[in-house]
């Protein structure tokens, strides 16, 4: 028998994360009956936390802490699991005034030492004092903090070992920091984006209140993972703040068994849910002849989509497969996001479905401009055209710019880089200035590093950060591939440029360019099969390959190797992008 | 608790499909990632199968430490005690 979970409707008068804190959110959720319920891989409940017991014991954890003698705002690491504990730690940081910092959980094969060394170059990047762990993630989070100066290093069960401290806590207040959240993937650059309790609760209130428009009823499911900005302030401090009811399913078990999305949805019937598009193409690809109708998903009104690029087209096959369940294709929400900017800059208006742009895109890419072109079905004659989704008006506060190279401000339809200003975006990176100042002009302007341009106000994407490789949401630095080839003993340093190009298909696929010294054709090969292993064992995903020769990579007028040069002339040298990734063309 | 020998069998059966697909034969040594091309999509199919053909639960932790079909079978002895 499962436990009881929380209801969707609460008793307690709805708020759309006014508060001037967190810890007064949840001050404030846990008079109420809702909360968050977590799911086993089977569809069975493990384990029911409504706000009011996570105050509870986040407080008596509070209190612990207070033991241990911390200076206010240490940094708390956390081993990010799905799971009640990453909640109750996290805002125990909250009222004890220490700043938490989610880590990530491995995903793949055999890759203990580069798990451990990420680990340790975040627990040195924020300098934290102490990192907490479930068992099962124990061992490696104490082989990271091996030769750090921490206070502690444990599990949940050791923690609670310490005495409750008398004296009473003082929670973070709105001009500090309310978490540090690493972005990247990269082990060698980890960059800690420092978000102060005002500008997340600043962003929550426009996620809540403009973004979702959310209310009394609202519901939220969710298998994103903790560590990540669109799961963590989406899908943890959103219901928190909006004291609204959540169902997790752990991540690990969504990527096995991608229906029990579904089935968690039309069982709770839930109103609020978030994925990137790979997630939706997951349930696509497994969704069986006549299982839609045995669900009801009526209830879904916002079937969020972001963390990478949008292609309209799975999308509206993942619609179409679920017809018989009531889904809605109007419940697509696009938007666009970083955690840089706590998590959202914009949403599509809601209740329409996805909005695509089609444009000429010979046209954007000589003169960057995005020319509509009007659909037409006389393809022997049109231009070249992509279509790209458009991802709605910033929430209120944020001012937008589109600027070309030299930094002037272009008008609608012109594509440059995206600045943004507002008060959900960061105060910086943790320990680092020089990044920081790159990042952030004196003036508060974010450069976002992605491409885009404006449509009656409306963001549309065409590029993410230049030099970021997204695959299956996952955010991979080209660093990260380059260092795996220099290390190899044919390769040494600036051989080797890695970027992401469109696949066969459309979809974003790993490159990597290598300069190769040897003529030999079977050297040659192994050295390719060496380097794609490397790269899947330590970071998961497939890459593919290419040797040039020497001194073929490309540079920029200053001497400095291009990736966007290498990535150029890859595409253009490949048939596979002859057929133009073109999304939502129906 | 089944014995090794059992699981190694059980662990054949399932990684067939993926050796058939990567040419290569499977012996205890054979590595998961590099020889047999697993990458992390693929590893939670197998991971699947290996769940429901054996009824276990395979918990995240233990990746990292896998290396070869060795590893997994071993890893996989420790999870049915």
């Amino acid at each position: 028998m499962d436990p009881e979970t929380t209801p969707t409707h609460n008793t307690l008068p709805f708020r759309a994360a006014d508060f001037s804190n967190l810890a007064e959110a949840l001050d404030y959720a846990a008079q109420g009956e809702t909360g968050c319920n977590f799911y086993t891989g089977r569809g069975e409940v493990y384990a029911v936390l409504s706000y009011a017991k996570l105050r509870r014991e986040a407080q008596a954890l509070a209190r612990r802490f207070l033991g241990l003698g911390l200076e206010r705002g240490a940094r708390v690491a956390l081993i990010a699991d799905t799971h009640p504990d990453f909640l109750r730690f996290f805002f125990a940081c909250q009222y004890a005034g220490l700043v938490p910092v989610p880590l990530p959980i491995p995903i793949s094969l055999g890759g203990h030492g580069a798990y451990v060394a990420h680990l340790h170059s975040m627990l040195r990047s924020c300098n934290a004092a102490v990192g907490i762990s479930t068992a099962g993630f124990l061992p490696y989070l104490e082989e990271a903090a091996e030769g750090l100066a921490m206070s502690f290093v444990g599990d949940p069960v050791d923690f609670e070992n310490f005495p409750e401290a008398q004296e009473s806590f003082a929670p973070l207040q709105a001009a500090e920091l309310a978490y540090i959240q690493y972005t990247s993937g990269s082990t060698r650059f980890p960059r800690g984006v420092m978000i102060t309790q005002e500008t997340v609760l600043s962003n929550l209130a426009g996620i809540i209140r403009h973004g979702l428009k959310m209310g009394p009823g609202d519901r939220f499911v969710s298998w994103l993972p903790f560590y990540h900005d669109m799961g963590f302030v989406g899908l943890v401090l959103v219901p928190v703040t909006s004291q609204v009811s959540v169902d997790y399913l752990g991540t690990r078990e969504f990527a096995m068994r991608p229906r029990q999305w579904l089935s968690l949805m039309s069982k709770t019937k839930a109103t609020i849910s978030f994925g990137p598009p790979f997630g939706y193409e997951l349930v696509e690809r497994c969704i069986r002849a006549g299982e839609a109708s045995k669900l009801d998903l009526s209830t879904w009104r916002i079937a969020g989509v972001g963390a990478e690029m949008i292609r309209s087209e799975p999308l509206l096959r993942f619609a179409k497969a679920l017809e018989p369940s009531g889904f809605d294709p109007k419940a697509f929400l696009a938007c666009y996001g970083m955690a840089e900017c706590s998590l959202a800059v914009s949403f599509a208006p809601l209740d329409k479905g996805l909005e695509v742009d089609r444009i000429d895109a010979d046209h954007l890419a000589k003169c960057h401009e995005a020319r509509q072109v009007p659909g037409g079905n006389n393809e022997d004659l049109s231009p070249r055209t992509r279509s790209f989704v458009v991802c709605g008006r910033p929430i209120p506060g944020f001012e937008v710019e589109i600027r070309d190279e030299q930094g002037n401000a272009l008008p609608e339809r012109h594509s440059g880089t995206i600045f943004l200003r507002g008060p959900s975006v960061m105060s910086g990176y943790f320990n680092e200035t020089e990044i920081t100042s790159r990042t952030l002009c004196g003036d508060g302007w974010l450069n976002t590093g992605d491409i885009g341009y404006l449509l009656d106000g409306q963001l549309v994407i065409t590029g993410r950060e230049k030099d970021l490789i997204i695959i299956n949401g996952r955010n991979i630095w080209p660093q990260d591939l380059e260092y795996l080839a220099e290390q190899q003993p044919e390769v040494r340093t600036g051989d080797a440029l890695a970027f992401s190009a469109p696949g066969p298909s459309g979809e974003e696929t790993t490159v990597m360019v290598v300069q190769c010294r040897k003529k030999d054709p079977a050297v040659q090969a192994c050295l390719v099969n060496r380097l794609k292993q490397r790269v899947r064992s330590e970071l998961g995903i497939d890459c593919y390959v290419e040797l040039v020769p020497l001194h073929t990579l490309p540079r920029t007028s200053s001497g400095k190797l291009s990736r966007s040069k290498a990535r150029q002339n890859f595409i253009e040298a490949h048939v596979w992008d002859a057929q133009p990734a073109v999304a939502g063309d129906q | 608790m089944k014995r090794y020998q059992e699981i190694l069998d059980a662990l054949y059966e399932v990684l067939t499909p993926f050796a058939n697909e990567a040419n290569k034969q499977l012996s205890e040594e054979t590595e998961l990632v590099a020889d047999l091309d697993i990458d992390s999509v693929r590893l939670l199919e197998l991971l699947m199968e290996i769940e429901d053909h054996m009824d276990i639960s395979i918990p995240l932790n233990v990746l990292p430490d896998i290396n070869t079909v060795r590893d997994l079978a071993v890893s996989l002895q420790e999870l049915s005690e």
